[in-house]
């Protein structure tokens, strides 16, 4: 099915943004080839310079951006200074994209089946509109959207995520493209999705002969997919070659180091204590619902489903389970940030006890207008276990020092952070009051798997240090293989399944649990 | 050394940001010589120089009693300045508190407070400042009040839409579990994380401030005689426009200036 002909041909292409300071490059020199037939895969972390790679290629750079030099050959056709207009013939009939985020790729307020025919209607200009309707539905068909007929008619609203990625699948696919960019298609999909995703993406690859420069910062997925792939780092390419060879015998540092943190090193501590620091009894939490007139009754949604557990001192327990699953809500009800709750949440031994809190986004989770020293120097402030300023400021700087920060960023704000400092403030922010328990809801899931890997081993060596509880809620099974010792399956707002970690990951009872394994790359 | 300063400088501020700071720091000067100096009494009436055209004793001339017209408009300018300073930061901010206290608690107050709010916004508002002017009578005073009244529902509204995006941020949580109350969220937290939005909105809201107040001014509902403000010099200028239209293009241009200046760098505050 692979042939020999080359579909598309980049050499040393280099891209810049404008900034106020001048001119930013963001890749240097980046040459490969796509043949028909091929799934290529583009491996980096976030400003590696991939998205804007493929940006470049469809001709979708933004205004401040530059292509610098090199050059982009697609069908033997050079696309580097070629005008919008034979951009937009190729566009949508030669070449397609699929973005990550599939709740806003499609227009809320244009049904589906208009906006999968519109591609037909600019590239197919000659058929009527019964032919169109037909292909459009073949399509659907052939992505494994069933029902057809009726969606047709329906508003993306009325669709769930995996659905809108097969709607931005087929209508990618309308005109049989011969090139399809996949810009980190499963990213924001559930585990059970992402496998059926990737499953298609290969069928209609075979099918149709389409080849697919696939980008992904996930190396189970790269794997899995793809035959060929080179690595970007910091806009170059550090390696490229057969999967198999690049994974098995990495030659360069980089490599290793991204591999190293995808296999990972396992961050358990076995040692059993028995005394129980927090029990969960028969635990159900409710969200209202929203009302949608002014004196309408209101009513409630019941989003955990009488969970019961128990934490024991210095453990971690893992919480694993889908969006939607309500594992974030039972954080929110075992933090008390959520009060409508039914049953019994008992802190073992004291009064009360202060759980902190790390939050999944340390964008949204850090205040933009207060520096590092004032949000470290803030819970101290709020305990009234705050002192002078000096020994504010000194609890804050011993606190930077051990989550691994240097001193000078207490002056700074966290917008002249990277994510993972950022996470690493936010740690030190829940640490600051000393805290016994630490709830930890997907703390390393918006990070590259590098920074992940360098926090995940700053929590282990915390929980050390500080001797802590965890409760650590993910989606991502490899992170709570690694780091829990015990783990909780949640699946429609219950605990369907707990056990200890590799008992769990040995011999799996509930089929859900074993659903989610099998998924699992 | 220096050189290599101002080079930065230069490159930092954009041509808007650099004009609307050279407009507004003129109308300041304006404003703060007036408060201690200006050439003539503005109030002084010469019969022998009714409506005289610019000269180098007068250099905008003089009305229609013989008054010196810069000393009025420097006098004119402090009086619109400080009326439409002050309606904003009072309307301004009673509605920046009703929009933060209602969006971030939601619920009943909230709806409470914002259906009054759409009954405000109902009315056209200079005709409903004029109307609160008619009851309470004309005056300085009379119209801060009536125009920050005026002023209310629209920093409200603009206020409460960010606290409803704000709220939901993890960073507001966080300052939740550790303990603060409301008050401290809404203050200390959330709101210097509006100001891109709410800097903007007051720069407007002063431009509006002085716009309306020229305007009640104009129908003799604001600044009483003798005493000078644009608007009063504008209404003043009327019978006079063929014969002396220095009466009317003086405060014209003053207050232009001073809409567009302020503007200028209330659009730049926005974008930073």
């Amino acid at each position: 099915m692979e042939s020999d002909k080359t579909i598309l041909t980049i050499k040393d292409l280099s891209i810049g943004f404008e900034t106020k300071k001048g001119l930013l490059q963001v890749t240097d020199r980046i040459s490969f080839q796509l043949k028909e037939g091929e799934i290529l895969g583009l491996v980096g972390e976030s400003g590696s310079g991939k998205s804007v790679t493929a940006l470049a290629i469809m001709g979708l750079l933004e205004k401040k951006a530059r292509i610098l030099s090199g050059s982009i050959q697609f069908l033997g056709k050079e696309l580097n200074g070629c005008s919008q207009k034979e951009y937009e013939n190729l566009r949508g009939g030669q070449m397609a994209m699929v973005f990550q985020e599939p709740m806003t790729s499609l227009n809320p307020v244009l049904t589906i089946g208009s906006q999968a025919e519109e591609m037909l209607l600019l590239h197919d200009t000659k058929s009527d509109p019964i032919k169109r309707k037909q292909k459009v539905l073949e399509l659907f068909e052939k992505t494994g959207l069933t029902q057809g007929e009726s969606l047709y008619d329906k508003y993306p609203h009325q669709l769930s995520g995996g659905m809108r990625q097969r709607v931005m699948l087929a209508t990618a696919m309308l005109c049989r493209p011969k090139l399809l960019i996949a810009d980190e298609p499963t990213t924001a999909l559930d585990v059970t999705l992402q496998s059926k995703i990737l499953e298609l993406i290969q069928k209609l690859n075979r099918e149709y002969k389409t080849a697919v420069l696939f980008i992904s910062h996930d190396l189970g997925v790269i794997k899995k997919l793809c035959k060929r792939a080179f690595i970007l780092y910091q806009g170059k390419c550090v390696e490229q070659g057969m999967t198999e060879e690049l994974f098995i015998h990495p030659k360069q540092e980089y490599t290793k180091q991204l591999l190293s943190a995808s296999v990972g090193r396992d961050y358990k501590v076995s040692k059993q204590k028995d005394s129980v620091l927090l029990s969960v009894k028969n635990l159900s939490v409710f969200y209202p619902k929203q009302t949608k007139t002014f004196f309408s009754k209101k009513t409630k949604k019941q989003v955990v489903n009488g969970v019961s557990f128990e934490l024991y001192q210095g453990e971690t327990l893992g919480i694993v389970g889908e969006s939607g699953s309500g594992k974030s809500t039972l954080a929110k009800a075992l933090s008390g940030l959520l009060t409508d709750c039914t049953g019994e949440i008992i802190y073992h031994g004291r009064e009360k006890l202060q759980p902190r809190m790390v939050f999944q986004d340390p964008y949204g989770s850090l205040n933009p207008s207060k520096s590092i020293g004032w949000l470290l120097e803030e819970p101290l402030r709020l305990q009234k276990k705050s002192g002078s300023n000096q020994y504010n400021r000194q609890q804050a700087e011993q606190m930077l020092q051990r989550t691994g920060l240097p001193i000078e960023f207490y002056e700074r704000y966290p917008k002249a952070l990277s994510g993972g400092q950022r996470q690493r403030t936010a740690i030190a922010m829940a640490l600051m009051t000393k805290p016994e328990f630490l709830i930890l809801d997907e703390p390393v899931s918006a990070l590259d798997v590098t920074v992940q890997e360098q926090i995940l081993s700053l929590l282990a060596k915390l929980r050390e240090e500080f001797n802590l509880t965890y409760l650590f809620i993910s989606h991502d099974l490899s992170v709570i293989r690694r780091f829990c010792d015990r783990i909780c399956v949640m699946y429609e707002g219950k605990i369907v399944e707990s056990k200890k970690t590799e008992v769990l990951f040995g011999q799996p009872e509930n089929e859900y649990t074993k659903q989610l394994l099998n998924a699992m790359l | 050394m220096t050189a290599d300063i101002k080079q930065k400088q230069q490159s930092k501020y954009s041509f808007e940001q650099t004009t609307g700071m050279i407009l507004a720091g003129l109308i300041l000067v304006f404003v703060i010589v007036g408060l201690f100096y200006t050439p003539y009494d503005p109030d002084a009436i010469n019969a022998a120089l009714k409506n005289h055209p610019p000269t180098l004793l007068h250099p905008f001339g003089t009305d229609y009693l013989g008054r010196d017209i810069l000393s009025r408009v420097m006098v004119g300018t402090k009086a619109t300045f400080f009326i439409s300073l002050l309606t904003v930061l009072i309307g301004g901010g009673i509605g920046t508190i009703i929009g933060a206290v209602t969006g971030y608690l939601g619920g009943f107050i909230d709806e409470l407070l914002m259906r009054i709010n759409d009954g405000v916004t109902a009315f056209p508002s200079i005709l409903l400042a004029l109307i609160l002017v008619g009851v309470i009578g004309p005056g300085k005073y009379n119209i801060i009040l009536a125009l920050s009244i005026i002023f209310i529902p629209s920093f409200a509204r603009i206020m409460r839409s960010e606290f409803l995006v704000q709220r939901e941020l993890d960073y507001v949580r966080n300052a939740k579990l550790m303990g603060a109350g409301i008050f401290r969220i809404i203050f200390v937290h959330i709101l210097p994380n509006t100001k891109n939005v709410l800097l903007p909105a007051f720069a407007i809201g002063f431009n509006n401030a002085v716009l309306a107040e020229a305007g009640m001014s104009y129908l003799s509902l604001g600044v009483q005689p003798p005493d000078a403000s644009l608007g009063r010099m504008l209404s003043e200028s009327q019978s006079y426009l063929l014969g002396a239209p220095w009466l009317a293009i003086i405060p014209g241009i003053v207050i232009i200036v001073m809409v567009l200046g302020f503007g200028l760098l209330g659009r730049t505050w926005g974008s930073n």
